[in-house]
């Protein structure tokens, strides 16, 4: 008795099923650990308590003048506030996009992912889109807790706040793909994943107005292109000062995005030829 | 062959007194050999201590405005006029703590998914030893850290310290038990939780926002200040903030050493009656062996 | 001191049961509940228990090497978790070398030497050196003598060439021969062994067996579980046959083939074969069990029968297969083994 194989051919609707699988897959799993999803809440929250009281040592009167003299507004927690929603999307990526393959790996279920017909990167993308949409609901719900603990401000065209910071996080995941391909052939990535999320946040202004940097560390955070993120979002939601004008801000932010999607894209395929040629693919 | 083999009937093991405190010691070798045996240790002993109190001490520069004229009520609350040895003193013990959670809070835990934990069950040692003798080796790095922190606050943020190293040493001898001890309770707790991660951010967050790391504890509104008073980590931070920076002497921590105390005794204690009812509940549910 | 090396009398082991555990169920005695229900009101449902062990009784005399046989889920890890006392035991009791379990743990524990888990029961950052020397000072062996039976037992186990290595650059072997060391370390009289080859390539788990018998000669007393019937056959004195938590045959492995000397087992090897095909053979009068194994990837079917008298069988058999599609290439009639003892007993084959 013969049969007959036939090959399934990938198209376009295809890979979009498989895109949108692999999105609900992974959204499904986030839920449920779901202390875990309310502590992505909460964290931020806790980490913005210590700042808020401090500003309260440092302000005259209930105001911090000190703080408008360097960034353009004494609501000193609506712009760290800001800083935390960006620290989120950089721990998202960091930590949720750098292991992202190397806990498939670790939990075993790597190898039968990476044995379907779908190109990897596809996999990577459906990763960043749940990443993506699951960092902007606990993000989303920070806000909201924020406003009721210490007070959120935003005074200026939240729309076009969002829409300036889109280039900046497409370009945030870019990077993502290519961190995720370092985290997989390294063997103890913590300590480096901890400490460059950790600088990055700071580096970028997540806690402060870069200015207040010395002259010799300022021009880490002028190449960080977040830095230019978060100042085009406060500018636009808090009426600060900005470094460069806005406009500029995010046509720098479209050209990062693009270049990091290229770069991303190139340095995770670069590695995962390495793996697939050293083979350590399924070995811990 | 018919050669009558006598069959054994006991074993080779000596418990005596000297015995136990061997295999204290064989605990305290095991876990310092492996911890050196994981390079990225030494990474962190230099760069925590500069970079996370970085981030705070900017952000109080940026409050502090030109000119310095956020500072009058800083002042007025702390008695100091440099926020940084301030700021740093409180983060440092802040990330003692943490450590203690994540190492010593997951040492049990840690053990038992890789299946250590049932080997070490199984030998006639008193099974408290194995958190004790893990503390150690984590003791003296944190005394390392400690250290190296103090040096780099010289050098890098120019802090200065002006009070008495042995007071400040006094200090942290009254504040070991209240530390570890937390921790050896944390270990008994998580080791079959689920979400164990959580809990450490619980923990960790509380010290966070009622410890005054990074503000003066008369800062906090009226109904949060008990809390801070029942947190140990509240009466460390302000008493090493004295002992080192201040020339106030014995007399402006002798409070906080007696409620140190208190507190370590307690501490120690929970942790050990915690340990106890872990160890028990896990003979007879199995929990031990079986993730 | 007591006769026996272990005796165990009615144990019994009931945990909680808990939803979506995972633990492969029993049949007969467990009672696992579903997923439980929240009830109005906060009302507790009664907590429902899985018995995992169901009165066992055993008797294992000093010198001899007993082997418990039984498939997953039958108890023997439970059991063997109580003798070592990492486990409390519901009801029933039971003394090793003497010392009650649950009165005397710490003596207990002095007494044996156990191997669990194999290779992840090793600190993998440390070498085999210090592992061994690590676990010596647990056992509370005197330094001088520990060193030298640390040397002894690298020597034993010929890891001497990488005793200074790592356990993580080790091979499974090597790292079961470690934790194998680990549990000679204090001479103990009696050795728990957990599925020792469990693993381990043939050759590997030959020098264990033997090793297992030359400890027999040494004066150890052993046991020791497996799911490996020839293993159970060869290096025991006697074995005990445990299922669903309860021992139901424990006798010399002689005596145990003999309970099914008169029956017989007619194994056939067939292409073709179908599922309904077994409730037609067993429909067959005579014919008590039947297990079927498929022989590879082909399609190629082991199926072994036991029957009361092949003779009568035989040509009742040969009519319900032929036909369908289905194939006799071989048969045979054969002795019984230990693994049709347990199939007569269980009605299961030791694989599932």
């Amino acid at each position: 008795m013969e049969t007959n194989f036939v090959l399934f051919q990938p198209t376009l609707v295809t890979q979009f099923r498989a895109l949108a699988a692999i999105v609900r897959k992974d959204w499904k799993q986030y839920w449920r650990y779901p202390l875990n999803a309310v502590s992505t809440v909460l964290q931020p929250v806790i980490w913005l308590a210590p700042v808020y009281f401090m500003g309260k040592a440092f302000s005259i009167n209930g105001q911090a003048l000190g703080f408008a003299q360097y960034s353009g507004t004494s609501d000193y927690m609506s712009f760290l506030i800001l800083g935390a929603v960006l620290g989120n999307f950089v721990n998202a990526v960091f930590w949720g996009m750098g292991y992202a393959l190397k806990n498939d790996m670790d939990a075993g279920v790597m190898e039968s992912n990476w044995l379907t017909p779908v190109p990897r990167l596809l996999i990577l993308i459906g990763r960043s889109l749940t990443n993506l949409s699951v960092t902007a609901v606990t993000s989303f719900g920070m806000l909201i807790v924020c406003r009721f603990v210490f007070g959120f401000h935003p005074t200026g065209d939240v729309l076009k706040a969002v829409m300036a910071i889109i280039p900046m996080l497409i370009g945030l995941y870019g990077f993502g793909f290519a961190f995720a391909g370092l985290v997989l052939i390294m063997r103890e990535a913590n300590t480096l994943v901890d400490m460059s999320a950790f600088l990055v946040q700071v580096f970028s202004g997540a806690d402060f107005p870069v200015t207040i940097l010395p002259k010799w560390l300022l021009p880490i955070a002028l190449i960080l292109p977040l830095t230019y993120g978060l100042d085009a979002a406060r500018g636009l939601l808090l009426k600060t000062n900005t470094l460069l004008s806005i406009g500029t801000e995010v046509i720098l932010l479209v050209v990062f995005m693009f270049v990091m999607l290229w770069l991303g894209s190139w340095i995770f395929y670069r590695v995962e030829r390495r793996v697939r040629m050293l083979g350590t693919l399924g070995q811990h | 062959m018919t050669t009558q083999t006598i069959p054994l009937t006991r074993s080779l093991g000596r418990p005596n007194f000297l015995s136990g405190w061997r295999a204290l010691w064989a605990v305290i070798k095991r876990e310092w050999v492996i911890f050196l045996r994981y390079p990225s240790w030494f990474i962190s002993l230099f760069i925590w201590p500069i970079i996370f109190p970085l981030s705070y001490v900017m952000t109080a520069r940026a409050l502090s405005g030109k000119d310095g004229i956020g500072m009058a009520q800083f002042q007025a609350a702390t008695g100091l006029h440099d926020y940084t040895g301030y700021i740093a003193i409180g983060t440092i013990i802040w990330m003692w703590q943490n450590v203690v959670l994540w190492n010593i809070g997951f040492s049990l835990r840690n053990e038992q998914l890789r299946g250590t934990l049932e080997s070490n069950w199984l030998s006639p040692t008193w099974r408290f030893s194995y958190l004790l003798g893990s503390s150690v080796p984590q003791l003296i790095s944190m005394l390392m850290f400690l250290t190296v922190s103090a040096i780099e606050f010289v050098l890098v943020f120019g802090v200065q310290f002006q009070g008495s190293l042995w007071l400040t040493l006094l200090v942290l001898l009254a504040a070991i038990p209240s530390v570890y001890g937390l921790g050896f309770a944390f270990a008994s707790l998580v080791i079959t939780a689920k979400e164990a991660n959580a809990f450490v951010f619980l923990v960790r967050g509380l010290v966070m926002i009622f410890c005054g790391i990074t503000f003066p504890v008369s800062i906090l509104p009226d109904w949060m200040r008990p809390i801070a008073n029942w947190l140990p980590q509240t009466y460390i931070i302000h008493a090493i903030r004295s002992s080192s920076l201040s020339t106030d002497g014995f007399p402006a921590i002798a409070g906080d050493l007696k409620i140190l105390a208190i507190f370590g005794i307690f501490w120690l204690t929970f942790g050990y009656l915690v340990f106890n009812w872990m160890e028990h509940r896990a003979r007879r549910t199995g929990a031990i062996g079986q993730y | 001191m007591t006769e026996f090396a272990i005796e165990a009398k009615q144990l019994v082991k009931k945990f909680p049961a808990r939803a979506g555990t995972g633990d492969k169920k029993t049949e007969g005695e467990s009672s696992s509940t579903p997923k439980k229900r929240r009830l109005p009101f906060g009302k507790k449902e009664p907590k429902a228990m899985f018995t995992a062990v169901n009165g066992v009784d055993l008797q294992i005399e000093r010198g001899e090497i007993f082997g418990l046989l039984g498939p997953n889920g039958a108890g023997k890890s439970t059991t063997i978790r109580m003798l070592c006392t990492l486990l409390e035991p519901t009801s029933g009791t039971a003394q090793v070398n003497g010392f009650d379990i649950v009165k005397r743990a710490n003596d207990v524990r002095r007494s044996l030497g156990t191997v669990l888990a194999g290779e992840r029961s090793i600190y993998w950052k440390l070498t085999g050196r210090e592992n061994l020397e690590y676990f010596a000072a647990l056992y509370h062996i005197p330094q001088t003598i520990a060193k030298k039976r640390v040397e002894e037992l690298i020597e034993r186990m010929e890891l001497k060439e990488r005793a200074n290595e790592l356990v993580e650059k080790y091979s499974t072997g090597m790292r079961q021969r470690i934790a194998i060391s680990k549990a000679l370390l204090a001479r103990p009289p009696i050795l728990l062994l957990d599925e020792p080859t469990l693993g381990l390539d043939p050759q590997a788990a030959r020098r264990v067996r033997e090793l297992i018998a030359e400890l027999k000669q040494e004066g150890h007393t052993i046991l020791l579980t497996t799911h490996y019937m020839e293993e159970a056959d060869l290096l025991s004195d006697r074995i005990g046959i445990i299922d669903t938590g309860k021992v139901i045959a424990l006798d010399t492995p002689e005596g145990l083939k003999r309970r099914i000397d008169q029956k017989e087992v007619i194994r056939l090897e067939l292409t073709g074969w179908h599922d309904d095909l077994a409730d037609k053979l067993k429909s067959i009068s005579g014919i008590e069990n039947l297990t079927t194994h498929q022989q590879g990837e082909a399609d190629l079917w082991e199926v072994n029968l036991h029957a009361q008298n092949s003779r009568t069988a035989l040509p009742r058999i040969v009519e319900s297969i032929s036909g369908n599609g289905t194939r006799l290439v071989n048969m045979n009639i054969v002795k019984p083994s230990l693994e049709d003892v347990f199939i007569h007993l269980t009605g299961k084959a030791l694989r599932d």
